[in-house]
């Protein structure tokens, strides 16, 4: 039985078990091995990199004959920046990629381009709907990848060199963001067509708002982190019970905009904010008042800077050497990636996924205080007054985000008293994507 | 005895043969100057022999307590060491090339680490305490000749600029500070030394240790640099910016003041007059706006097993352009050779200053070059802290060395267009046991 049909007859099956182990990989190895020169054949083609500017350019004077190019040319990039990763993972030592969550990656992956290098050529709006449909599947299924990906890295991470594992990741994520920038672009683009797609209040084009207010998405970010009820769980697991957040003073040049993908700049932010948040709790859990954070933004030549500062203690502690190790995957680096809670919240986080937006967490503190979070096992979390559990995901992707189109992530820590981190965005839209092939 | 003595003995033995007179002055009573072959094989003799590492502990050592015994096992110490240590500097210098050694300011160096190693290493033993009294007089006088020893040689690199690679002038002046650093702390340790042991009867208890103060205070350092940058500042530019010191202003710790003294000072040099400057530019020369003040933050070790105190000193300067940063660090020659006002067409803000030569340093008491601020205060006749290598265009690299000796850190973090961070890491000398000098 050849492994698409395999997949196919288990895949909707609501009690499909996933076989563990041999019986479904040797099925598939011999076919999947000779299978693999159509995945050669896209895989030694190179990806076309794109700029934000040509992003935008390419998406102001939308048609129909404009948006049926814009289909073609991502029915057929996405599937060469899948090969380029998918042989990323054959090149991963065997024993990494059986483990069950890498495996499950690779197999979204395949399936993914499997479809996509079916998909015919696109000629009308008809084709193009159908096209923008198996886009949306296709960005839903792959939610788990995040997770996933991570889990199964942090699990191999005793047999991966750190540079590797590091290396790797970062190809994976940034590839992925690339694509769902690719996808998603296209998916508003055609949605917007026909409508007046300059809306002078919001002007966007496709994902990215051509005159994005940054402190706008400063004070947002603040607005959500800081309407949580729920309190602090430190690294012993007790919980500091809610006594509110601390303020977030804005200063600099507060009329600062510049385009930029919306979604992207406030994951990075939010998540910014949020660790800030928690420190300064943390830190402060016995004072009556919490010291603010200050968000200062800034307009240089090229680039737009936001910085970040909080009272929260600094980053110091004996499982890092230097900040930056907070973006590592490797416990050699970060010894916290092998942590049991850690482990255990990427595990739940595998089977709903993770899409890394604002709107995505933000929709998860609501579902939790609604329903209670009735899955949960202690009365805490039940009540929805407990934290969620820390996937320890929020820098490393802020890192990758904020690298996507050549800018820059730093923290630095003031041990004992707060943290700097320096987010550094380029303005000008003229570089290309950081992806690499 | 030991190999180890029998071999000081030769080497005394050999300086004795050099020593005409046994009581003779440095710079009177010469009766006849030693051969120079003679003094080049006891320079080859002593520069074939690495120091010994020295840690600060055991310095500080010779001071707990002060005896009249151990300070001549200071003097002793002092004798052997400081010469070896000159050797390896003479002996740096002699293996340049060839061309860079007959430039004049080269030369002049090399004279001077020759005749200040003659002196030392042909020096009698030293059994008593005026002996050591005179000794220490002319151990002063020696350290203060060669207070423009890095000028010099910079000037003369960058005389030498087509000779030389930056990274190589780098690389050696960096070898040059390091040494003179180390020189200078078991000269002026003794030097201390000796005087406490003076003035003893008449001083009550003290956290000095020789140089090192057991309660250092980096506020009070900060206040009192403060107010010296700050006069300076007014002097030179009409204004200045006041200094808000938050964090934890309490905090003591180990440290060589001196040290502390001249990073704070170069610092605060930089942060204030990017802060007049940059005002200047924003609102015109007769603005009556209050400067953005400059804020250092203090923060204490967080734990024994991290023993470094941290501080943040972060102004609203206007920042360093991206094209700058990579240069901030380094000593100031180009190929170019002088400041080239077209490099940088933004004005290059407060720390272009880094580039210009340190001509001014130099001059035997002339104004220096156009482009340099602070020649005008050199001109001025005021010294900073450690001698005249201050703020000529060396301000930032050599405070990073001085941070950097005991095993601490500089870094400098900007908002292109608004202002820098400098935080620095220094290390408290009394968990600094094996810290090597």
């Amino acid at each position: 039985m050849s492994w698409q049909a395999y997949s196919f007859l288990t895949k909707n099956h609501p009690k499909a078990t996933r076989p563990t182990g041999d019986v479904r990989w040797s099925a598939i190895s011999a076919l999947h091995f000779y299978q693999n020169r159509q995945l050669e054949l896209y895989a030694s083609k190179e990806a076309r990199r794109l700029s934000l500017r040509q992003l935008v350019f390419f998406g102001r004077h939308m048609n129909e004959e404009r948006l049926i190019k814009s289909a073609n040319y991502v029915r057929t990039e996405l599937p060469i920046r899948i090969a380029h990763r998918i042989r990323d993972l054959q090149a991963l030592p065997y024993v990494i990629v059986t483990q069950p969550e890498i495996a499950k990656v690779y197999e979204l992956y395949w399936s993914a381009f499997d479809k996509f290098r079916r998909f015919p050529e696109i000629n009308n709006l008809s084709d193009n709907r159908k096209f923008c449909d198996l886009l949306e599947t296709l960005l839903d299924e792959h939610a788990p990848v995040i997770p996933n990906l991570s889990l199964g890295l942090s699990l191999c991470s005793p047999h991966v060199p750190p540079d590797s594992l590091d290396s790797f990741m970062r190809r994976m994520l940034i590839s992925r963001i690339s694509r769902r920038v690719l996808a998603e672009h296209h998916l508003a683009l055609s949605k917007s067509l026909g409508r007046h797609s300059l809306n002078s209040e919001d002007p966007r084009v496709g994902i990215i708002f051509t005159g994005l207010d940054v402190k706008h998405s400063v004070v947002k970010c603040a607005r959500l982190l800081r309407s949580r009820s729920h309190g602090i769980e430190d690294d012993n697991g007790e919980v500091i019970p809610n006594k509110g957040w601390p303020e977030v003073v804005v200063e600099g040049q507060l009329d600062t905009t510049f385009a930029y993908i919306r979604e992207h700049l406030e994951y990075i932010l939010f998540e910014l904010l949020k660790n800030a948040m928690r420190a300064t709790g943390l830190k402060h859990r016995h004072n009556t008042t919490l010291p603010p954070i200050h968000a200062t933004i800034v307009a240089g030549k090229d680039d737009v800077s936001i910085r970040i500062t909080d009272q929260g203690g600094g980053l110091y502690s004996t499982g890092i050497q230097s900040p930056s190790d907070l973006f590592s995957f490797s416990h050699v680096r970060n010894a916290t990636r092998m942590d049991d809670s850690r482990i255990g919240a990427l595990r739940s986080a595998s089977s709903r996924g993770v899409k890394a937006t604002v709107a995505e967490q933000v929709g998860g503190w609501q579902v939790m205080e609604e329903h209670g979070g009735s899955n949960a096992k202690d009365p805490e979390r039940r009540a929805g007054i407990a934290p969620h559990q820390r996937m320890g995901l929020g820098l490393p992707m802020s890192n990758i985000f904020a690298t996507y189109f050549g800018g820059s992530l730093q923290l630095v820590s003031l041990d004992g008293w707060g943290t700097d981190a320096y987010l550094q965005l380029p303005k000008l839209g003229t570089n290309l994507e950081g992806i690499e092939f | 005895m030991t190999l180890k003595t029998g071999l000081l003995f030769r080497i005394r033995a050999t300086a004795r043969s050099l020593h005409r007179h046994h009581c003779c002055r440095y710079h009177a009573h010469h009766i006849a100057e030693p051969q120079g072959s003679q003094l080049s094989q006891l320079l080859a003799t002593y520069a074939a022999h690495s120091p010994h590492p020295i840690t600060l502990s055991s310095l500080v050592a010779f001071g707990q307590p002060l005896t009249p015994e151990s300070l001549l096992h200071s003097v002793s110490y002092v004798l052997s060491e400081i010469p070896r240590r000159l050797a390896r500097r003479a002996r740096a210098l002699e293996t340049l090339p060839f061309i860079v050694g007959t430039n004049p300011h080269m030369a002049k160096t090399l004279k001077a680490y020759r005749d200040s190693f003659q002196f030392l290493a042909t020096y009698p033993r030293i059994t008593t305490l005026d002996e050591n009294a005179r000794f220490t007089a002319e151990l002063s006088q020696l350290v203060e000749s060669h207070r423009n020893d890095i000028p010099t040689m910079a000037k003369g690199f960058q005389e030498c600029a087509k000779y030389m690679s930056p990274a190589q002038v780098s690389k050696f002046l960096d070898g040059a500070i390091r040494n003179r650093i180390s020189v200078r702390l078991i000269a002026e340790q003794h030097i201390a030394l000796s005087r406490a042991l003076e003035d003893r009867p008449k001083s009550g208890p003290t956290s000095h240790y020789g140089i090192v103060d057991m309660a250092c205070s980096p506020a009070a350092m900060i206040r009192m640099c403060g107010e010296f940058v700050s006069e300076l500042c007014e002097a030179t530019l009409g204004a200045a910016p006041t200094i808000i010191i938050d964090g934890h202003p309490d905090t003591t710790f180990a440290y060589v003041p001196v040290h502390l003294e001249y990073i704070l000072t170069e610092i605060l040099k930089n942060a204030f007059r990017a802060t007049v400057e940059h005002h200047y530019t924003q609102f015109g020369n007769h603005s009556t706006r209050t400067l953005p003040p400059i804020t250092v933050t203090i923060s204490p070790p967080p734990s024994p097993c991290s023993p470094f105190l941290s501080f943040r000193v972060r102004d609203q300067g206007g920042g360093v352009s991206p094209s700058n940063m990579a240069r901030i660090f380094s000593y100031a020659f180009t190929t170019a050779g002088h400041s080239n006002p077209d490099d940088d067409t933004d004005g290059g803000g407060p720390y272009a200053a880094q580039h210009v030569g340190g001509s001014a340093a130099v001059g035997e008491g002339t104004s220096g070059g156009e482009g340099n601020l602070f020649g005008e205060i050199t001109g001025k006749g005021l010294q900073v802290g450690l001698g005249t290598i201050a703020g000529l265009g060396y301000g930032l690299p050599m405070s990073r060395l001085y941070a950097r000796y005991f095993g601490g850190s500089l870094d400098l973090f900007s908002l292109d267009g608004w202002g820098s961070d400098v935080f620095v890491k220094l290390r408290s000398v009394d968990q600094a046991g094996n810290a090597e000098i």
